[in-house]
């Protein structure tokens, strides 16, 4: 008898259950269905019968859906003339962000303390429209930035020293004179003369490590003050981003987050994206159809460490850019303690 | 492959009606949930499968949208949903394998009708099996049960689980191997075989 052999014996007695025996579990994934209310991962609150937000969500799919099998031409680089890249969409849904999930003790935990700053520092690439006297213009404005904030309190406790550094071309339009004007070094400075987000929108340490650790309490933390649908949705995700990007939260907060953030409707995976420093990686995506784009949070192949966040056209007329073009990219290259902000 | 899958073949379309009609979802539950199951209780025990085979059919369910219809058979999707659903039970598995593996009782198999007499002349090279299964590195575990008991193909197995045939076909080697290792001292007449059980 070989060990394939054993195998297949090895608690062989369990039997396949017969269907009448999984009428209860149907009849309780039918409930859920139609009422996402009592089921353990949707947040509380909702209306019975969300027949509404269905139906919006079928619209999502369908952009998600051409995402899934088809072949998209991405520009990574967003450089006027570069060759536009390839990318076929082979990975399931949802599988990054539980990786991520699986990973999150893989990497050394900080503890800042009260008092303390944590540091991050970051490549960015943002949109900027701006009206000069030559008229309209738009381009691509990138930076190296270094963020200081308060392990407790909001932005205004915090500093940034930045770098300006040459500008990209948005799509289809010429860079504009004023896009290299002001490059080079900057700061130590202010981060922020004024915070006014509001309480649980917060993201300062302090905040964040006292959030649930269970993912279905963080899903319905995703969605505070958020009403059902597309709309909803695609908030929830951009909150996602919030909490990561300059932020940092203890390891048990950042599974919960990545895992709710996992069963937000409509997110799909890409199976490539870079950051703003050129790291490729996977990336958990959702297509905001409202917009015509798709905020991909991206997360390095081997480890799941996050790596940065882009938004990618998906829908021409409503983003107003070229399908696949990059119009805004962030990478976050460390993160650290300090005892001290520069000023 | 099983003999259920040509009835499986169009999983993709009831998959594609259910996004404007979500009730027909529960065809898909009806085709899979007996397989899908068995191979979770096999795995973690009644208790934690029947969570897992509900959390299996909802997150599905939600992520009907971005479901790659050209698929037609469901089943890699959903045994790859429940595999990383499992992780979760990681502890739970590896501790009533350990359990079998030193005093030979197994909590998974306790609820359910015993074959005694199988049972007993198998007692040693069970305990050295499971002693086995424990100390897979848990994406090998996968890759050999998805095969050894999901039945799944090696190609099914490497889309539900998200990686290349060529990882699938060397982690269930390495696995095999590791599984001979073990029970080798049990029973000399297990030598190399390398035919693969489900061609």
């Amino acid at each position: 008898m070989n060990e394939m052999t054993r195998l297949e014996r090895f608690r062989s007695e369990i039997p396949r259950p017969d269907p009448a025996a999984l009428r209860a579990q149907e009849d309780r994934l039918l409930a859920a269905i139609a009422d996402p209310a009592p089921v353990r991962l949707e947040r509380a609150g909702m209306r019975p019968r969300a027949v509404h937000r269905l139906r919006l969500s079928f619209a999502t799919g369908l952009a998600a859906a051409v995402v899934t099998a088809g072949v998209m031409v991405v520009a990574v680089d967003s450089e006027p003339g570069a060759p536009p890249v390839l990318h076929t969409m082979p990975v399931k849904v949802e599988t990054v962000l539980n990786r991520a999930a699986e990973n999150v003790n893989m990497f050394p935990e900080l503890y800042p303390k009260p008092g303390q700053f944590l540091v991050f520092e970051s490549r960015t690439m943002d949109t900027v429209e701006s009206n000069g006297a030559d008229g309209h213009s738009r381009f691509l404005a990138r930076s190296k930035r270094k963020v200081w904030l308060p392990v407790e309190g909001d932005s205004t406790g915090g500093f940034i020293e930045g770098e300006g550094l040459a500008p990209s071309a948005y799509p289809g339009w010429p860079i504009p004179p004023e896009a290299r004007e002001n490059l080079g070094r900057s700061g130590p400075e202010k981060l922020a003369d004024f915070d006014d987000r509001a309480e649980y929108l917060r993201t300062d340490y302090a905040y964040l490590s006292r959030l649930p650790t269970e993912p279905a309490k963080m899903y319905e933390h995703l969605y505070t003050g958020l009403t059902h649908g597309a709309g909803a949705d695609a908030d929830a995700w951009q909150r996602v981003g919030g909490m990561l990007s300059e932020a940092y939260m203890p390891a048990a907060q950042r599974a919960a987050l990545f895992r709710a953030a996992a069963a937000i409707p409509g997110v799909t995976t890409v199976g490539e994206a870079a950051d703003a420093a050129g790291r490729t990686g996977v990336a958990a995506a959702r297509v905001d159809p409202l917009l015509g784009i798709r905020e991909e949070y991206i997360f390095d192949r081997e480890t799941y460490r996050y790596l940065g966040v882009r938004r990618v056209v998906t829908d021409a007329g409503q983003a107003k850019a070229p399908v696949g073009s990059v119009l805004t990219s962030s990478a976050l290259l460390k993160v650290s303690v300090a005892d001290q902000a520069p000023r | 492959m099983s003999e259920t899958s040509r009835a499986e073949v169009d999983d993709a379309s009831f998959i594609e009606r259910s996004r404007h009609d979500p009730e027909v979802f529960a065809e898909v539950f009806r085709r899979h949930a007996p397989d899908i199951t068995r191979y979770v209780t096999r795995r973690l025990g009644d208790d934690a499968a029947e969570d897992v085979v509900a959390e299996t059919f909802l997150a599905a369910f939600r992520q009907r949208d971005g479901y790659d219809l050209s698929r037609r058979n469901a089943r890699p999707w959903l045994y790859g949903i429940a595999t990383n659903l499992m992780r979760q039970h990681l502890r739970t598995e590896v501790r009533q394998l350990r359990l079998v593996e030193r005093t030979g009782a197994d909590p998974v198999t306790a609820s359910f009708t015993e074959r005694s007499d199988e049972r007993l002349s198998a007692e040693a090279s069970r305990r050295s099996l499971a002693g086995a299964l424990a100390a897979l590195p848990k994406g090998h575990r996968d890759a050999l049960l998805l095969v050894a008991w999901g039945g799944l193909s090696y190609s099914e197995t490497s889309e539900a689980l998200g990686i290349r045939l060529g990882t699938v076909q060397s982690r269930v080697n390495r696995a095999r191997k590791r599984l001979r290792r073990e029970l080798g001292g049990i029973n000399p007449m297990t030598t190399v075989s390398e035919e693969s059980v489900h061609e």
